[in-house]
């Protein structure tokens, strides 16, 4: 793909030059978002290599620059994205997303794959655990099914876990999704999601600030996360631990001022203590799309009244009672929320084994119930 | 002064005749064992010396070399003391050997001129009747071991001194004729019963299942669950052993250990550790002996925590699975040892053991979990036709009193079930729904296109191969069986599918991959 000359010239600048990415926002702050006297501003010294070492190292490191790139020379760079697919999204071009300039030290220059990042007007992240359970699943799919249908946008950090369900979710509607990685845009990580990688950017983006072969470094992640709450207007938490990433994701948002969700879960699970910290802390509780809906005032008519039964509260939004009926149904309902193992529904229903199996297995190729633990089941509506 | 008798040896598990030829001559005292004799058969010739002299004979002070003939097989094991040492007393004429022609001789001597018992009697005494012998001299101890054999008297002698007796005449040999004991028909317990395990109706219903149609069997579960216990309890429900397989097993057992006094008429449980050798485990040695595999014959191999075993001790696995029979070529020969087992294999889900376990967390990270199962998978998976997940009993459970279905219930099921595929499988050489190849599979379900289409179903939803297909179909098969029922309804097909945990399902079902 072409390189525009503003954006060529601030990959010369960071990397050719090697000044940092944060004393680059800083002279382009200084310059009041005018790109040209910034670039101007430092080929003026073309002779100097800059280096300000130690400088704007924020204790809590949060917020840092592009400090996990691998060395990569201007050259390589330029290289790389004449000959693949992937486009360059400099600072002050008008594609650049105006949401994400705001932030403390957004990115210089952006690497992408797919053309969503451009014409996206309004986002919402949905993130979570890694190792999420059959609920954080079935909710991150929901609400991001659900936001990207009215055209919202679903951004979150293509991991495993919470984010692969938002992405996968939200790549058939109309708002697609945008997945910022946390390593070079050529390299998949993880393995498993490489499906999703492809198909991405077909309806969505695929983000990063990390120059071509950066690997998925530990470090890289927390940086990572600045971009996915700067990019969007709110974040929504789905499923978070105690020491989860996503947690960082929403202490973030909270800084730049973005709207924080969260959805609930059970208080006996670790799973979700993260999440109900965020309540504690301010985080909006989510248990209805409209519950996000009524933060953005243009999507304020999208709110369903109450007595409208379309349907936007989460648990009633598949009904398949009614086609069900005798044992079927008895075994159904009794099947909770709460998993259930095989000998407690044979006690339950005081049916022969076997017969028991037969409708376990039937409402699960349903998708009516599914395994939650080995042997234990849980219905998913 | 010459005397031949005639002795066995074992190459694998069949007994070869050895005759013992001793010569004695004028000479410095000497005495010599030739014919490839291993150490401890050298060694016999301070146990006979010492035995024939305690036993109130003179040894003689001469020349004496043993010829064990055939000459080019190595020959090791006690069993020639006896032979030799008959074969030395007659050769210096203290004895008056009546019936050396029609008996064979086999025995360890000990220094007090008293018979110990020795390995793989039941080889040698068939083998003693196939050549036309009518006597076969044995240990006193393990006689009941080859009572069951018709056309062959049994002599059994507690010292030398004795069996140079019985040797001397046929009237003074009937008092040595082994007779049978009177109860021999009894079988005994296990001493356990499945009525003892507590809840975990699906699992013991799937090892009704695999026990019925001889599937192959694996236990997922975290520890404590009870996967031992139940796995323990399989051989109380396969049905009772016939004469002839229990012959079989004994002759393994009795290669394996000298003193099986007795026809054994359970079937065997072998649950050899994860460190136990290649060797160990399919048999081996410089003089193969069974392994594992081979004492489980007609039993079940559980192989407990089935993830800590080498995975070249698990590949070594697959082709006894499929042949029920393992050849062991060392040096000249071949020895086959057979090995039709059953399989129960046990593992915690992952390194920690809790994963998909609500009770307690899992502390794997994603590639760990996905590691451990990737050791496991591949060919030796593809034979294993069900794999089940038990999971811990809630704590209320231990204090129900409420038994369970006894093993004697359950056996008689699967008796019935035996019966229907021996009938379907009779002439086409194999005897279980899981030894089935997909051609027969196909016909038992081309007629039916419902079924033919929720065979579809089955596998979109729950991402099964074509392989994992299979053996839900065999297992269906078996269920169908169990119920009496000619055809394999939906049933039966549906209930099969929850038999088999495919990891890969689980994965995307608890964690997250897609």
């Amino acid at each position: 793909m072409k390189i525009d000359t503003a954006t060529g010239k601030i990959l010369h600048i960071l990397y050719e030059k090697e000044v940092k990415a944060s004393r680059f926002i800083d002279i382009y702050r200084k310059n009041n978002g005018d790109i040209y006297e910034t670039v101007n501003y430092f080929l003026k010294y073309s002779n100097l290599k800059f280096k300000y070492a130690g400088e704007e190292q924020e204790s809590g490191g949060k917020e840092r620059d592009n400090t996990g790139c691998r060395e990569i020379s201007y050259g390589e760079i330029v290289d790389f994205i004449l000959k693949n697919e992937v486009g360059l999204l400099g600072i002050g071009n008008d594609f650049y997303p105006k949401l994400l300039e705001q932030i403390y030290i957004p990115p210089p220059v952006l690497f992408f794959k797919g053309g969503m990042i451009k014409s996206m007007d309004f986002a919402v992240a949905v993130v979570g655990s890694r190792r999420c359970t059959v609920y954080g699943k079935e909710a991150a799919g929901y609400i991001s099914k659900c936001l990207s249908e009215i055209g919202i946008t679903i951004v979150s950090g293509l991991a495993s876990g919470i984010d692969s369900f938002a992405h996968r979710a939200a790549l058939e509607g109309k708002g697609g999704t945008i997945g910022v990685l946390g390593c070079g845009i050529d390299v998949v990580y993880p393995p498993e999601n490489k499906s999703l990688y492809e198909e991405i950017p077909g309806n969505g983006s695929i983000v990063t600030e990390f120059v071509p072969g950066t690997p998925p470094l530990k470090s890289n992640f927390p940086v990572r996360n600045r971009i996915i709450s700067g990019l969007c207007n709110g974040v929504v938490v789905v499923e978070a631990g105690e020491k989860s990433g996503a947690l960082i994701t929403g202490e973030i948002a909270l800084k730049q001022d973005r709207e924080v969700f969260a959805v609930p879960g059970n208080i006996f699970k670790d799973e979700n203590r993260g999440c109900h910290r965020l309540i504690k802390q301010g985080a909006k509780l989510v248990d209805r799309i409209d519950d996000i809906l009524e933060e953005f005032s243009q999507y304020r008519d999208q709110i369903l009244s109450p007595d409208k039964k379309t349907g936007r509260i989460l648990s009633n939004e598949k009904n398949h009672d009614s086609s069900l009926y005798g044992d079927d149904l008895k075994i159904y309902k009794f099947i909770g929320y709460k998993p259930k193992s095989v000998e407690e529904i044979v006690g339950y229903s005081g049916m022969e084994l076997k017969n028991v199996l037969n409708i376990i297995a039937s409402l699960e190729m349903k998708e009516l119930i599914r395994e939650d633990s080995f042997n234990k089941y849980v219905r998913l509506f | 002064m010459l005397f031949k008798l005639d002795s066995f040896t074992l190459t694998g598990i069949d007994a070869v005749r050895v005759s013992v030829e001793a010569h004695i001559t004028r000479g410095l005292p000497e005495f010599i064992i030739v014919g490839l004799p291993g150490k401890a058969v050298n060694e016999s010739r301070q146990r006979v010396r010492s035995a024939v002299i305690n036993s109130g004979f003179d040894f003689p002070v001469k020349k004496i070399i043993i010829n064990l003939s055939p000459a080019d097989i190595k020959k090791d094991g006690s069993f020639y003391d006896l032979p030799i040492a008959l074969a030395i007393l007659s050769a210096c004429r203290q004895v008056k050997p009546e019936l050396s022609v029609e008996s064979c001789f086999v025995g360890e001597l000990s220094l007090d001129g008293s018979i110990n018992p020795v390995s793989g009697l039941i080889s040698m005494a068939e083998k003693a009747k196939r050549i036309g012998k009518k006597y076969f001299f044995v240990p006193y101890g393990i006689a009941s071991q080859v009572s069951f054999i018709s056309g062959l008297k049994i002599i059994s002698c507690t010292n030398l001194f004795e069996a140079v007796e019985a040797l001397s005449g046929y009237d003074k040999l009937e008092k040595f004729v082994y007779k049978k004991e009177k109860d021999d028909k009894k079988i005994d317990g296990y001493g356990f019963d499945f009525s003892d395990v507590k809840g975990q109706l699906k699992a013991k219903r799937a090892l009704e299942i695999a026990v019925a149609g001889r599937h192959n069997i694996m236990l997922i579960g975290p520890p404590g669950s009870g996967k031992t216990m139940l796995a323990r309890r399989t051989v109380t429900i396969m049905p009772d052993l016939s004469i002839q397989e229990c012959i079989d097993v004994t002759r393994i057992y009795s290669l394996y250990k000298k003193d099986v006094n007795r026809l054994i008429k359970k079937r065997p449980f072998r649950s050899p550790h994860h460190t136990t050798s290649r060797m160990g485990l399919i048999g081996g040695g410089v003089n193969p002996k069974p392994g594992e595999i081979s004492l489980a014959h007609k039993g079940v191999l559980f192989l407990d925590e089935f993830s800590q075993f080498p995975g070249i001790n698990i590949e070594d696995l697959r082709q006894p699975l499929e042949d029920k029979e393992v050849t062991i070529t060392r040096n000249n020969f071949s020895y086959a040892f057979p090995c039709n087992f059953m399989l129960v294999v046990a593992t915690n889900p992952c390194y920690c053991g809790y994963f998909g376990n609500d009770s307690k967390k899992c502390v794997c990270s994603l590639n760990e979990i996905k590691r451990f199962w990737k050791k496991m998978s591949g060919p030796i998976m593809d034979r294993i036709d069900m794999r089940i997940a038990i999971g811990r009993l809630p704590e209320s459970s231990f204090v129900d009193v409420n038994k369970g279905e006894s093993s004697e219930n359950i056996k008689e099921r699967v008796n019935r079930c035996m019966e229907i595929q021996e009938k379907r499988f009779k002439g086409k050489g194999i005897s279980y729904n899981s030894e089935v190849g997909t051609n027969i599979v196909n016909e038992w379900f081309e007629k039916d296109k419902n079924i033919r289409d929720l065979i579809y179903k089955i596998s979109k939803r729950y991402d099964l191969t074509a392989r994992g297909i299979m053996s839900v179909l065999k297992v269906s098969r078996t269920i169908a069986d169990l119920e009496g029922s000619y055809y394999i309804k939906e049933h039966h097909l549906i209930e099969a599918v929850n038999y088999r945990v495919n990891f890969n399902y689980h994965l995307s079902s608890f964690i997250n991959s897609l």
